[in-house]
């Protein structure tokens, strides 16, 4: 929005979440710069996907300061949708439109939201389906392709909104092992591009070679935060090391 | 088939009031189940509660019975209406043809109801999510994305709904309506000759049915290009 350089591009400022009577985040403060890699990791149920679900509106957090590029979330529905604009998602199960082709996926969004034109939507869907490197998939339809080619159009068709940060939610946890790399490469080329990433994953050594910060939750809380050297080598929490343990031991 | 000659045209009359039923209650049917699932779906409980009703009633009563009972009654109700304008009616007549259309399609629609909101539940909130992600409107997730995922889903037990419709028409003869089935019957007095003449309101509604089952069929490989087709 402005070129104020040193204000965060995300804020998060004491947020907390509940469903019911049920709290998923507590205290959350979070601050991400622009350019920044964060890879968000922690049991099931920490509440990893639910704080950048917040972040997106796709949750309504009930306490605390949500500030992104400067607009502050609240009910304000013209305040989200500029929000969400900014801001891209990719999801564990790809959540493709079933019914489209790949090339509409990319183009449909471009068309009612950002109002480009058919022609224009389409060269921009073309151009980031070449960078997932999956051109040829263009007028097949979801169900066609692999696991891994279908997040790598996730992928395309959330860039296709040209957002300044990318939210990840285990991109990779539902695919076939053999499909994780692909996916993982087009992640670190985005990274190696400066775009502003979040990521839940459990990618451990996607984390440590890109990820400028690593946060670990559990019981809703951000229990650490440090970079990947820091946080793998020096782990300062014992429900840090606990949790690394158990991953790194598999 | 010479008994046949001279009821020819009675029985092509009678299709072709079968074929009007058919699509004035289709439209009705889709009107009354629409608006039956978006009751169910809002979070009026009013609007629930009566929507509860129509489908526990319409789906728990007898379709005959519930024909005669909206022929009569209406014809109680519309009568008391114009005796307060002009006391010197006696009795008003419903047209047969509405009431037996209204009837079925409320029936009908109790069970579109069902299925219509089943529909809207049963499309995945993975795309609705990706769609409001993405900034796309409620509105616009609403026609993009929903509803082409949800007529999918809804197309084959609508199918039925249709059939329902068209074979619940034959009933609607009991009170008065001219369609094949009651062609048939006064051929028969003339005749006497009940199975030719039943056989003919078989053929006929066979026909109409075929014609529905195949359009369905048609329509569901045209939805499933997507998904099951284009493995
Ligand atoms: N819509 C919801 N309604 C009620 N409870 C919810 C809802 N969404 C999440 N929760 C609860 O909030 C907690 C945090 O959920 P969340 O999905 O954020 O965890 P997570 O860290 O992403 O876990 P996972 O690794 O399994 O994806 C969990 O206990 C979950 O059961
Ligand atoms: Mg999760």
């Amino acid at each position: 929005m402005t070129d104020d350089n040193s204000r965060p591009l995300i804020q998060m400022v004491k947020v907390d979440k509940f469903f019911g009577s049920f709290q998923a985040l507590r205290n959350i403060d979070l601050e991400v710069q622009k350019g920044e890699r964060i890879v968000i990791c922690g049991p099931s149920g920490s509440g990893k996907s639910t704080l950048i679900r917040c972040i997106n509106r796709l949750e309504k957090h009930n306490a605390g300061e949500i500030i992104i590029d400067g607009i502050e979330l609240t009910d304000k529905v013209e305040d989200i949708d500029a929000v969400r604009r900014e801001v891209g998602m990719v999801f564990q199960n790809f959540n493709l439109f079933p019914h489209m082709t790949i090339v509409k996926n990319l183009m449909i969004a471009q068309q009612l939201v950002r109002k480009t034109s058919k022609d224009e939507s389409r060269k921009l869907a073309m151009r980031y389906l070449e960078r997932v490197k999956i051109p040829e998939q263009a007028d097949k339809y979801p169900i066609q392709l692999s696991g891994g080619q279908q997040q790598r159009v996730a992928i395309a068709r959330a860039l296709c909104m040209e957002p300044e940060i990318i939210l990840f939610d285990e991109p990779t946890s539902a695919l076939d092992p053999e499909m994780i790399n692909e996916v993982l490469d087009v992640m670190v080329d985005l990274a190696k591009e400066g775009m502003t990433m979040i990521c839940v994953t459990h990618e451990m050594g996607f984390a440590r070679s890109v990820a400028d910060r690593i946060i670990f939750m559990d019981e809703g809380e951000i229990v650490e935060q440090a970079e990947p050297a820091a946080f793998f080598d020096n782990p300062k929490s014992e429900r840090t090391r606990a949790f690394l343990d158990q991953i790194l031991s598999h | 088939m010479e008994v046949l000659t001279g009821w020819w045209d009675d029985y092509l009359w009678g299709a072709v009031i079968v074929a009007k039923v058919f699509a004035a209650s289709l439209l009705l049917m889709v009107l009354f189940g629409l608006i039956g699932a978006a009751a169910k779906l809002s979070d009026n409980r009013v609007a629930q509660k009566i929507a509860n009703g129509y489908t526990v009633i319409f789906r728990g009563t007898p379709e005959i019975l519930v024909i005669l009972l909206l022929y009569f009654g209406s014809a109680i109700v519309l009568t008391a209406i114009a005796q307060v304008f002009d006391p010197d009616i006696r009795f008003v007549d419903v047209p047969p043809f509405w009431a037996g259309t209204i009837a079925i399609a409320l029936i009908v629609g109790s069970y579109a109801t069902e299925t219509f909101r089943g529909a809207f539940l049963g499309v995945k909130p993975g795309s609705i999510e990706a769609a409001r992600a993405l900034g796309m409107s409620p509105l616009q997730t609403f026609i993009y994305i929903r509803i082409p995922e949800m007529w999918r889903i809804a197309l084959p037990p609508f199918g039925n709904h249709m059939l329902s419709l068209v074979k619940d028409t034959a009933l609607i003869s009991i009170i008065g309506l001219n369609e094949t089935l009651f062609v048939a019957k006064q051929a028969i007095t003339v005749t006497g000759k009940p199975f030719t003449m039943y056989i003919v309101v078989g053929i006929i509604y066979l026909g109409f049915s075929s014609l529905i089952t195949l359009s369905v069929m048609g329509i569901e490989k045209f939805g499933n290009r997507t998904t099951v087709g284009a493995r």
